[in-house]
This record gives C-alpha cells, structure tokens and sequence, in this order.
C-alpha cells in the first residue's frame, strides 16, 4: 500500500510539471522559466530580409 | 480601445507602460531593451468611465523609416493595426531630439497624446517647458509625466487624455508626408526643413538654465567610468564586488536558511516513508527529486542576490559605459558597437539577449552577435558557477569574475575568426549610442527584477529540473534488463552505459568520468541540471553549507566525491559555460539568425571553443601545477589541432573571398 501511495505522488508530481510545461508552451513560452525570454513569438515577429545590409 | 506606446529609445515606454498595466517588463536604462511589442490592460483604476483600454508597448524607434527590424516592428504596428490613439513618449530631458519623431507621428492622422516623461529629471536641472505652448505648437494634449513615482505621477491625466482624444481628427503640425521617399535629395531637404521647425518649437517652449554644452559632474564620471582602459579594471573591480557580495557574504547567509527548509523536508518526507517503502521508489522521490531539485533551488539565494545588484548597475547608468568601454575592442574585431548590450543583456538570460540582436542593422554583425552572446554566463549558469567556486576554491569572487571576463575574451577571439570566415575582415563600423544620465538606482526596479528572474528559477526548478533529474535518477537506477543496479555496479546503469562513450571524448579534459559527461549533457536541456545532476548520480542532498561548502550530511567533503582536481574542475566549469548554451536558447539563435548554415556552424564553433579552452586550461593548469601534462594529452591535442584546422581552413576561404571583394589577385 506504502508502495502504490508513493508511486501516485511521484506520478502527481511529475504530472504537474508536465501540465506545466504543456500549459506554458500553449501559450507560445520560447523557454519555460526564463526571464523575460518566455511569452514571445517562437520566431522573430520583424522581417530581417527587408533589413539586411552588408555595410 | 487600443492604444500604441510608441517613443525614442530609452524614453521610457516600458516604465510607462509597466506603471499604466500593472506588468512587470524587463526595463533597463539604455536604449534598445524591448525589441517586441507587448500588450497589457491600462488600470481600472487609472481609467473614469468603463472603457476597456489595450496599450501596446513598441519598440523604441527615432524615425518611422524603419533603419533596424525592431523599428519596423513599431512602424508596421501603426500602418496596419490602426491603434485608436498613440502616446507618445517624449524624453523631456531631450525634447529636441524627441520632437521629430512626434512630428512624423502626427501626420499619420491617428490622435496623439504626448506623455513628456522624465518631467522631474529637468525640475532638477531647473529645466522648464511650456506645456501649454507645446501642445498648442503640434496640436495635440501634452501631458507631464513620471512613470517612476507612485503618487503624482500625470499617469491618470494621461489616459483621461487618451479617452478623450480617441476618434478626434489628428492635424499635423509639420506637413512632410508628400514628400517623393525615393528621392533622397528631397527626403533630405525635408528631414532638414523638419529639424529646423522642431529647433523652432524648442526654443520657444524650453528654458534651460544649465547649458547642454556646459561640463558637469557627470561628464567627469563618464571620463574616468567610460575611458578606453581605465573604464576596464573598473569593470573588473565592480564586477568582483557583485560576485563576493552575492556568493561570499550575502548570499549564502540567506542559503543557509533555505537549505535548512530543504533539509528538513528531505528529513520529513524520508520519515513518512519509513522502511516499508521500496528503496527504489524511495531513493527517486528522496534523491531525484527532493535531493535533485533542492540542490539547484539551493543556490536561490546567491543568484537573487546576484541579480540584485546587477539591476541597481543597470538602472543607475553604469552597464551603458560599459558598453562603451567595450565598444573600442568590439569595432576592431568587426563586431557593432551595439553588440555589447544583446551581450549584457545575455548576462541575465541568453535568449532575450540574442533576440536582443535584432537591433543590429548589418546580418553578418547580427549573426555573429547571436552566436557570440551565449558566451557571457547567464542566470541558468550561476548556480554551477557557485558550485565550482565554492566547492573547489576557497575564494569564490574570483572565480565568478573571471568567468565573465573569459567570456568577453572568447567573445572577442571569436569574432575574429568569425569577421575572416566571412571574408568582412575590412569591414568597419560605427557605434552611436545615448548615454543615459547616472541617477540614484530604483531599489522597488531592483526588487521587482531580482523577484521576477526568482520567479522563473524556481518555475524551471519545478518542471524541467524536477522532469531531468526524475528520469536521471530512474536510468541512473536501472540496467537495460530494467533490473535494479546492484551497489558498486552502478557502471551497468543505462545513464552510466550512454554517458559513458561521452566520457570518453571527456578525458583529455581531465573529467572523463561518465557521471560528469552525463550533467553536462543534462546541462543542454537546461544548465541549473548540471547541479542537480551532479546531486543525483553522486547522491548529494545539497552543496551548501555556509561554513564549510561541505556536504552537510556526511562528512566526505563534496570535492572528495566528486574527485577533481581544482585543475580539472576549472575545466569542467568552463566547458559547462563555453559550450553550446540549452536547447531553448539554440531555439532563440536560429530565430534571429534565419540561415541553417550559421546555426550548425555556429554550435560546432561554440563546441570546439568550448573544448579547445577547457583543454587548455586543464593540460596547461596541470602542468603549472605538477610539473607533468595530464591525462591523454596526447589524442587531446590531436583534438584540438584538429579543430584549429578547420578553423585555419574556413579562414583562408574566407580570406580568398575578401581579397576578390577588394579586387585583389592571390
């Protein structure tokens, strides 16, 4: 019984963590726990080809 | 009803927008720091009436000619989402420089609101602007504002303002908009004619008693903070006081504390299970994830700390010198002078500072900058910093310092190699940057900045972390027959079978052991989980003990069981840091650099870098301190020649196509 209980919490834990990540990726999170570097587009939302110079 | 913030750079529209949302974005005090548009609600409490107002934060931009990509996400914001009304952020320290943008805004036909920000930095310098002329000169509300204070602050003048101002025809002040843009003679004559009529403005509504050219005291600092090699060991003594502050003094005075929490967790929970439990669901549940996660949440504390101060270097004016000091050295390997701040910025976490190439208008120097940045020691590298320091070397200042600095060498060799692979070794540039002024740093920033990156530490310590050393503990448990590793045949494991082939290449390094090659290959996914693999497969509980940097359960002393040389250990330690960055941030350099060639030369290059200096340091520390190369010096050096090879090769093709470029025969 110890061992079932145990199993349960570590799934609950780790279950928890993945919701986490899912939920957070869903959300468009480039990196889950980074600062100022998670809700942003995955790819850059400016056009560098109409930028590019080789100055 | 939607509302666009739009302004100069380091005007101070995040600090406005932050202070009308309620939102904590990244601020810093130079220019350049937000390089995406974000969106926030405006304060119910700020607003009369029930309208619901969306401000959207831009990019700073000081024309709307787009000159960089970040500009032009704030020039097409304006063309094609038709925001209701713009305020526009006016630095009124700097009002002449700031007027030309506002009269470009104002001939959009959109209503403007201008917020006259920083009003309090000109009552100091006894600065005065009519703003009642002002508003009547360019036909728009004006509206006085601090962002930095709670109380009397403007900000609900400003959205009533805006309220009012939504679906009023705009008239433009300065007509330039019929001017043919492909001429650029006219557009000239016309920037020209611009200048003049703001130059006109200004005088009529500011009255300065102390001149701009006049010297002051902060010219003085910036003469002796700024200057070309005097402004260098300053950095070094600053950046020596933060690391001994942060992870000698304070710092670990607040670990104790946390560590003794974890402790006594660790403790209650391995009460609860008693002996009926499995060792085995046991030991993952103890060891993989309390011990593992604990470890690095250990190291909280220090890094709080750490990013503490640095935030006061920001805000009071100092990383911008910094940036300029820089700047002599960085033109001169082919880098932008602008390089140094997606750097600095790198320095808390490596992808807003790779996207914070954006600013960089020249690709080759964008590119080069983003593979470059991850260089700089980022937040997720502080806790193995940490350990290293304080586990293997008794004075932990140095070591965190000179991180940094080996870094920026690496930065600087690197573009090197990098501006001759290109075949640009004769290409030059110019950095133009505003030195914002020095001012007595915000602590509340400070606060918000050290509680936000904390934030974020324990959330990765809770899911990738926590997920990692989960599944380092159940390979490191099991064989390939998912038998459990019997004691002392931990070798059989799976984690200890794949990381093993690892280890190998590892061992002209001085660390070829496979449970170092497995928390380094962790430390992809994330660098805090080289910590907490290191707690897993050795079987720490956690690093700190403030007395000792000892195991605090046991008396076997950390080093001890690891079993390092202080050698080898600056090895690892700079291998973990001068390698690729994770895997989120490999994600962030193939955003900005939008070319495949770049991206897997550029971890190739991060990885031979990495290796050749891990090499070298372990070989040549070796020999310094024993009197004898150490092991496998031989194939090592094999190694890296080889890798030097390949470098020396794409550097003469890289030669052979600048040559051409320059008309030359070879």
């Amino acid at each position: 019984m110890g061992n079932i209980i145990v199993i349960l919490i570590i799934l609950a834990i780790v279950a928890v963590a993945i919701a986490k990540i899912v939920i957070e990726k869903r959300k468009g999170a480039k990196c889950i726990g980074c600062p100022h570097g998670g809700a942003s587009n995955s790819r850059c939302s400016c056009n560098h080809s109409d930028n590019k110079s080789k100055g | 009803m939607k509302v666009a913030l739009m302004g100069n750079p380091n005007s101070g529209k995040t600090t406005l927008f932050n202070a009308i949302t309620g939102k904590t974005e990244h601020v810093g005090n130079w220019a350049g720091v937000t390089v995406e548009k974000k969106e926030g609600r405006i304060k119910k409490s700020l607003i009369k009436g029930n309208t619901e107002i969306l401000a959207v934060d831009l990019p700073g931009a000081y024309s709307m000619s787009p000159f960089s990509s970040e500009e032009s996400v704030t020039s097409d914001f304006v063309k094609n989402e038709n925001p209701d009304v713009i305020i526009n952020i006016v630095d009124a320290t700097n009002l002449s420089r700031s007027l030309f943008f506002t009269t470009q805004l104002l001939e959009l036909g959109i209503p403007v609101v201008i917020a006259l920000n920083k009003s309090d930095l000109n009552k100091k310098k006894a600065t005065m602007i009519n703003v009642e002329v002002l508003s009547k000169r360019l036909q728009c509300p004006v509206v006085e504002t601090i962002s930095t204070v709670r109380s009397k602050n403007g900000l609900e003048e400003l959205i009533s303002a805006v309220v009012n101002a939504k679906g009023k025809e705009q008239q433009a002040a300065f007509d330039g908009a019929a001017v043919n843009l492909a001429d650029k003679t006219e557009v000239e004559a016309s920037d020209k004619k611009r200048f003049e009529f703001v130059k006109t403005i200004v005088s009529e509504v500011e009255n300065r008693k102390v001149s701009s050219s006049k010297q002051t005291s902060q010219d003085v600092a910036d003469r002796i903070l700024a200057h070309k090699w005097l402004g260098i060991p300053i950095f070094a003594a600053v950046m020596w006081a933060v690391f001994s502050i942060s992870q000698t003094y304070v710092g670990p005075f607040f670990a104790d504390t946390l560590v003794g929490w974890i402790d006594g967790l660790y403790g209650w929970v391995e009460g609860l299970l008693g002996e009926g439990v499995s060792p085995v669901l046991s030991s993952i549940l103890l060891d993989g994830i309390i011990g593992g996660v604990g470890a690095v949440v250990g190291f909280l504390p220090l890094i709080m700390v750490l990013f503490f101060l640095l935030a006061l270097l920001e805000d009071c004016g100092y990383m911008a010198r910094v940036a300029v000091v820089m700047d002599s050295f960085f033109k001169k390997v082919g880098l932008s002078g602008k390089s140094i701040i997606p750097m600095i910025i790198g320095t808390g976490c490596a992808i807003p500072g790779i996207m914070a190439t954006r600013t960089i208008k020249n690709e080759r120097q964008r590119r080069t900058t983003a593979m470059l940045t991850p260089f700089m020691p980022c937040g997720a590298k502080l806790p193995v910093i940490a350990l290293f320091s304080g586990v293997f070397f008794n004075d932990a200042a140095w070591v965190g310092t000179s991180m940094y600095f080996i870094g920026i060498l690496l930065i600087i060799i690197g573009a090197l190699i990098l501006v001759r692979i290109t075949g640009e070794k004769n290409a030059r540039s110019f950095f133009i940057m505003e030195l914002p002024e020095y001012k007595f740093p915000s602590i509340k920033r400070a606060v918000i900045e050290m509680l936000s990156r904390a934030k974020a530490f324990i959330i990765k310590a809770g899911t990738i972390i926590l997920l990692c050393n989960t599944v380092v503990q159940i390979m490191q448990t099991f064989d390939w027959k998912l038998q459990v590793v019997a004691e002392g045949a931990e070798n059989t494991s799976i984690l200890a079978s794949i990381a093993s082939p690892f280890a190998i290449l590892l061992i002209p390094l001085g660390f070829g052991v496979w449970q170092l090659a497995a928390a380094a290959v962790t430390g992809f996914i994330a660098k805090e989980n080289v910590v907490g693999t290191l707690a897993v497969v050795y079987g720490i509980t956690n690093f700190i003990d403030t007395e000792e940097l000892a195991l605090i359960e046991g008396a076997t002393n950390v080093s001890d069981v690891i079993g390092l040389t202080s050698v080898a250990a600056l090895a690892y330690l700079m291998f973990n840091l001068f390698t690729p960055p994770c895997f989120a941030a490999i994600g962030a350099m193939n955003a900005e650099m939008e070319n495949k060639k770049w991206l897997w030369g550029g971890i190739a290059f991060q990885l031979g870098m990495g290796y050749t200096v891990s090499f070298i340091t372990y070989q040549i520390g070796t020999l310094l301190t024993t009197g004898a190369f150490g092991t496998a010096f031989l194939p090592g050096l094999i190694a890296v020649c080889a890798i030097a090879g390949v470098v020396v090769y794409f550097m003469r093709l890289g030669n052979v196509k600048a040559n051409k470029k320059m008309g030359l025969s070879v």
